[in-house]
């Protein structure tokens, strides 16, 4: 199992067009994947469900953990937390 | 009963088939499924889960293709929640419990539907339709999708249409779409005619003329419904689909020249767009810029307001799509009336189109005004180009005074951030307030470009809320009224010598298109789509002509009158 803790720095957190590229992102992975958001204290949810995602209410500035068990998992880390990073640039810079 | 009934046109093109009736189902009457095994049960809900997505995958990628990016990240997202595990997951345990296969589905779906609908977030809770509507598409699958296709080829027939049914059309059963309710501006409307699907909206009469029929004719152009027409009624509407065919070859031939009325008088012809993505298609069709950029898409379905970073980024891709040459109108967001935003936190109105719309937010939420002023400053500075600007709702010559001044006040901060900035940006206001109207020869000396939107200014100008369909016969834009009020700001525009655009639905109809030349309009800015057909039409026509075909319809006192006059003269290119 690996898991990490990141700050989603994206305009609109994890709504809407994020919330969907992030899912599809996690369902690329064998691995089971969970993200919890930390900072708003709601319980973990299934990284691949797109209403559980949502429901997580993860706004900009909160932080989240992401946790990973399976084969990939060492990579999904990687790729998501990239991804989230990612989010957080202004488009086109 | 055999005979004629009118309707809206919405999308262009002739349909002729039978009508098959769509009738929408409440999730209780869809049938149930017999299985042989649980196993089974597993099988079809993840089957027909993995059906759901797949056509609204292909739904979105179709839209994709056609440059309608901001309608497929609908689809795509309701895409996601057919195969949620969170849902398929639930739904397969319930099965395996003994649950029928389309209640377990249902069940799960509503589950998750609870948990987005109790969201303090308004936008988040609104998902949880989203998730419900995907859940009874799954069931219908589940349940055979057949039951609610028809076998043939046809015309959908129905009171309204939910848009994404479009999507569980294989291509080619769909002919037509024939409406009693909706309107032209329905997002059903702007699918079918993403999709080069003919339709009809808003016939009244629509259902009780077709029961019984065999076959019906749809002119989205005209707005006829013919129910069982005549051998001679389908010849000559086989030969008016001769006759358009040649038009359009001809039309979509003329594109890349410049517009101009058959004695040379130019007239610009712009897109109207709503998402930089339009532009690729705008271009396409030979637009010589844009009249009007929709910012709103930028500030709904969110959270919070876009930050200056994420604005600035989506106005430079419009304006390097279009280069230093060809003009990008941006219209600041037009909030408030039928569009409101959580995030503003404003009290509820009882009348929102009379309300603190648009430029009436600059003195609660100046904030957001000046952040989308300093995002458009900054994205002319880094893409070489002059920025256009206007402001919808401007009632008067203090609304417009504040636009200039945040404009300036925009300008002073990005200068003082040592970013790259403009030295001016064109600056004008929109015309759709009748005030604004009557003072068009005051406010002309104010700013550098007046933008009629024809939409607003009819429901202003004849008191009727164009959302309600009671009053849809006042949303006439060729009303004597609405057309004199035109003729004044013009007359007003000319004293100041400033140029006059119109950017709403009558520069995008044919007879509006010819009516508004006549009155000395400058510019025409419309839907990509109309584009061709305006531009072919213009050329068929001298200056003097249209002036003729104005001053007529000034004279009038209805919009059929008018509309005859435009018609007549039409007929002679058609």
């Amino acid at each position: 199992m690996r898991s990490i803790e990141v700050e989603v720095r994206s305009e609109s957190g994890l709504h809407a067009r994020p919330a969907a590229v992030f899912v599809r992102a996690a369902a690329a992975y064998a691995s089971t994947i969970r993200l919890e958001n930390m900072t708003a204290a709601r319980p973990a949810v299934d990284a691949k469900s797109i209403t559980g995602v949502m429901a997580a209410g993860v706004e900009k500035g909160h932080v989240v953990r992401i946790e990973a068990e399976g084969p990939d998992e060492g990579m999904a880390i990687e790729g998501l937390r990239r991804l989230l990073a990612g989010l957080g640039e202004p488009v086109g810079h | 009963m055999p005979g004629r009934i009118a309707g809206l046109p919405a999308a262009p093109g002739i349909a002729v088939g039978p009508a098959w009736r769509y009738r929408p189902r409440g999730a209780g009457a869809i049938p149930a499924v017999a299985i042989a095994s649980r196993g089974e049960a597993e099988l079809r809900i993840r089957g027909a889960a993995a059906a759901s997505a797949t056509q609204l995958q292909a739904l979105a990628a179709r839209l994709r293709d056609l440059g309608r990016g901001g309608d497929a990240e609908i689809l795509e997202a309701q895409a996601l929640m057919a195969i949620d595990p969170a849902i398929v997951d639930e739904a397969v345990r319930l099965a395996h419990g003994g649950m029928p296969p389309v209640e377990a589905v249902l069940e799960a779906a509503e589950s998750s539907a609870r948990i987005l609908g109790t969201l303090p977030d308004a936008l988040l809770a609104a998902r949880a339709g989203d998730v419900r509507d995907v859940a009874v598409r799954v069931t219908r699958i589940l349940s055979g999708a057949q039951v609610e296709l028809p076998a043939a080829p046809s015309i959908v027939v129905a009171d309204d249409l939910p848009p994404s049914l479009l999507a569980e059309f294989p291509p080619g059963l769909l002919l037509g779409v024939a409406l009693a309710g909706g309107s032209p501006t329905a997002h059903v409307a702007i699918l079918a005619r993403s999709l080069g699907i003919p339709a009809v909206v808003a016939a009244p009469d629509l259902l009780e003329a077709v029961r019984g029929s065999r076959k019906i004719a749809i002119d989205g152009e005209s707005g006829e419904i013919t129910v069982d027409p005549a051998p001679e009624e389908l010849q000559e509407l086989a030969d008016r689909q001769a006759v358009r065919g040649s038009r359009d070859r001809a039309a979509a031939a003329l594109r890349g020249s410049p517009a101009a009325t058959a004695d040379g008088r130019r007239i610009p012809l712009l897109a109207n767009i709503r998402s930089p993505e339009d532009a690729a298609r705008a271009l396409e069709a030979g637009a010589e810029g844009v009249g009007l950029f929709r910012t709103e898409y930028l500030f709904l379905r969110r959270q919070a307001a876009p930050s200056e970073s994420e604005q600035e980024a989506e106005y430079r891709r419009a304006m390097e799509a279009f280069g230093p040459e060809r003009p990008v109108v941006i219209r600041l967001a037009d909030i408030g009336g039928d569009k409101s935003i959580p995030y503003l936190g404003r009290p509820e109105e009882p009348n929102p189109f009379l309300g603190v719309r648009a430029i009436r937010l600059a003195h609660d939420s100046r904030e957001l005004l000046l952040t989308q002023l300093r995002a458009i400053w900054r994205a002319a500075g880094a893409a070489g180009v002059t920025p256009h600007v206007m402001a919808p709702m401007v009632a008067t010559l203090a609304d417009a005074r504040l636009l200039t001044g945040l404009r300036d006040e925009a300008r002073r901060e990005v200068v003082a951030s040592g970013a790259d900035c403009p030295d001016r940006m064109v600056t004008g206001v929109m015309i759709e307030v009748p005030s604004a109207a009557i003072l068009a020869p005051e406010l002309a000396r104010l700013v550098d470009f007046f933008s009629i939107g024809t939409n607003d200014l009819t429901q202003y100008v004849l008191a009727a809320d164009r959302g309600n369909p009671s009053l849809a016969r006042f949303q006439d834009a060729l009303h004597p009224a609405v057309l004199r009020t035109i003729a004044a700001v013009v007359a007003g525009a000319d004293g100041a010598g400033i140029p006059v655009a119109v950017c709403g639905e009558l520069a995008g109809d044919p007879a509006g298109a010819l009516v508004l030349v006549g009155l000395g309009v400058d510019e025409l800015s419309a839907d990509a789509g109309s584009l061709d057909a305006i531009r072919a039409c213009l050329a068929g026509f001298g200056d003097a002509e249209l002036r003729a075909l104005a001053a007529r319809a000034l004279a009038a006192t209805d919009a059929e009158t008018v509309r005859a006059y435009a018609n007549e003269l039409l007929s002679a290119v058609r």
